[in-house]
């Protein structure tokens, strides 16, 4: 990219952010919606995970209610994350569309940007909110845990940190590809509500992968957002396992929880290491992103093509 | 005086619909060119075309000796477009969104400070600079959406209905500020109005019915050809206005008489003083002209 370019570019991330804070409507609700998603997951989730923990966990081992807690609160706090640094980009990138339903596009368009400078402009401006969103979700997600049961190292908090940035720069381009074709508000609705309902089960935010059926664990393993979930609650429970293994827990015991958390992601009977994880997760970033602008540049060439066949 | 904007042979179908058809015409540099027709006769197609927001199926597009197809982003630079809706950012100050805009060619630090210095002063827009532009009144919004595409000084003025809505005297500024800016810096103007007061100053008009080019020329031309001269009178009766043996209508002051043209006007006037009491002689109007031209009357002002 040119120096004009990026200068263009710049400006317009600047434009977006802008838009999208001072979108008072759009801000409060990404800001509310990861609140209430773990007001929704303490209410109704938080006694199904404990009691699914008590369970699996042999009582003679159970000396400390606060191990359980840390579980609970973990696998609540990499859920909760899961799913808001998706749905939060795809609230943030409405204004990709309402650009083209108010015609501002047009506005911009107008002038002599190019078609990659405009798309990575929504692209960087989104990830911009969708980050301030997410970490604000973390922050929260960290308190609870504090309250309930603190079994983190400064390492796994720095690694969700990372998993939150990867994760919302997936959920972006995610979003970005899927906002690119909508160009009205009714598509958009649309399109978040199925976002919004589907994408936690989709994940194993919801339900754990390894409740599911073989073929559809191996199925949702090939959708990247399994294995952000997957390192999400890695990172989140680790302490947790390690205060266990301290404790003299039985490896066995630990593997089975990390199963039953989908800490564990298996395909076809072979388990993924996080290393892999992360490829998928970076590699269908790249992808997505390299999709995304290739498409605006292929629909702009597309409006001002050559036509000398009249 | 050479082209700014040369269109040849220009097709665009939706479907079926042919939206645009052969149409070919050329806007001379400076002048003030105003392309009339009905919703749906093509005219924001072509507009949208020649700034390379639509494709076309066929024809040429040439912006200042530019081609269109071979270099759109220079094409671009040569315009300064204003929407019929206003499409800047709502939720942005007026600063905040001239800013923006500016930086998209080019324009930013001192010389943004500078053009928006001189932008301002023209368009008083110093009052309203902090202020959102979802909050302005719609007069103080089209001062705004001027003052954006002329940030970076085109040479081609594109006004896609600009004044509809508009009270007529901020209506009455917006057009002495185009104007003033048209003759100082040889801007050429491309409007498209309903107004027909505003299509009968412009240097040179084009009718487009359903795609087509109906008629084209200077508002004196069309009129010369497409309409007669109106002698109206007053303080008369209506057997002394039939005694001219001429198409009338009774008007709120007086009588209407059509006539061929002003040679045909002087004769009667010379054959019967006695009726030329106290009249005056018009061309027809621009409305006429397009009623006669295309057989529809173009709602949204008169003359």
């Amino acid at each position: 990219m040119k120096g004009s370019d990026m200068q263009i570019c710049g400006s317009l991330i600047k434009r977006n952010v802008q838009m999208f804070f001072k979108d008072k409507a759009t801000f409060f609700t990404s800001l509310v919606t990861p609140i209430i998603l773990l007001v929704l997951y303490v209410t109704f989730l938080y006694n199904v995970y404990e009691s699914t923990y008590l369970q699996a966990l042999p009582a003679s081992l159970l000396t400390d209610d606060s191990l359980v807690e840390g579980l609970v609160g973990g696998q609540l706090l990499s859920s909760l994350l899961a799913v808001s640094t998706v749905t939060v980009p795809f609230c943030a990138n409405l204004f990709m569309v309402q650009d083209k339903v108010t015609g501002a596009r047009y506005d911009l368009t107008i002038a002599p940007v190019k078609p990659h400078t405009l798309a990575l402009s929504y692209y960087v401006a989104t990830v911009i909110n969708g980050l301030i969103i997410s970490l604000v979700a973390l922050t929260m997600g960290l308190v609870y845990l504090a309250i309930i049961g603190w079994y983190l190292s400064a390492l796994d908090v720095l690694l969700l940190i990372a998993d939150v940035v990867i994760l919302v720069l997936f959920g972006t381009a995610f979003s970005s590809l899927v906002c690119f074709a909508l160009t009205t508000q009714g598509q958009l609705s649309a399109v978040g509500t199925i976002v919004s309902a589907g994408y936690g089960f989709v994940c194993g935010a919801y339900m754990p992968i390894a409740s599911f059926s073989a073929g559809l664990r191996n199925t949702l393993a090939f959708f990247p957002g399994t294995h952000g979930m997957s390192l999400l609650r890695n990172h989140a429970l680790q302490g947790v396992y390690s205060e266990m293994s301290s404790l003299g827990f039985p490896n066995e015991v630990i593997t089975s929880l990390k199963d039953m958390s989908d800490c564990n992601l298996y395909f076809a009977g072979h388990g993924i290491a996080p290393w892999l994880m992360y490829t998928v997760l970076i590699g269908s970033v790249i992808l997505m992103v390299a999709a995304y602008v290739l498409l605006n540049v292929w629909i702009s060439k597309k409006t001002n093509k050559k036509s000398k066949n009249k | 005086m050479e082209n700014s904007i040369q269109i040849s042979r220009l097709f665009k179908s939706y479907g079926k619909v042919k939206a645009v058809q052969d149409l070919s015409f050329r806007v001379k540099r400076g002048e003030l060119f105003a392309f009339l027709g009905l919703n749906g006769a093509g005219k924001s197609t072509t507009i949208s075309i020649m700034c390379g927001q639509l494709k076309k199926d066929g024809g040429m597009v040439e912006i200042n000796g530019k081609n269109l197809d071979d270099d759109p982003i220079a094409v671009k630079t040569e315009l300064g477009v204003v929407f019929q809706n206003s499409v800047l950012d709502k939720p942005l100050t007026v600063y905040e969104n001239l800013k923006t805009r500016a930086a998209l060619y080019g324009i930013v630090g001192e010389s943004f400070e500078k053009r928006l210095s001189e932008l301002s002063e023209l368009f008083e827009l110093s009052e309203i600079l902090k202020r959102p532009v979802g909050k302005l009144s719609g007069g103080q919004r089209r001062r705004v959406d001027v003052a954006r595409a002329l940030l970076h000084k085109p040479s081609i003025l594109v006004l896609d209905e600009p004044t509809t809505g508009l009270d007529p005297q901020t209506r009455k500024t917006v057009w002495s500020i185009i104007e003033d800016l048209r003759k100082k810096n040889n801007m050429t103007v491309f409007l498209t109005t309903h107004y027909m007061e505003e299509a009968a100053e412009a240097d040179y008009v084009v009718i487009l019915d359903n795609g087509k080019i109906s008629a084209e020329g200077a508002p004196i031309e069309l009129k010369n050809t497409y309409t007669g001269d109106f002698i109206f009178l007053y303080n008369t009766d209506e057997a002394k206005v039939a005694s001219l043996q001429k198409p009338y209508e009774a008007i709120a002051d007086g009588y209407r008489v059509s006539v061929s043209n002003t040679k045909e006007a002087t004769e009667l006037i010379l054959k019967y003083p006695e009726v030329f009491t106290d009249y005056e002689i018009t061309k027809g109007k621009m409305d006429d002209v397009f009623l006669a031209v295309t057989g529809k009357k173009l709602v949204g002002g008169g003359e």
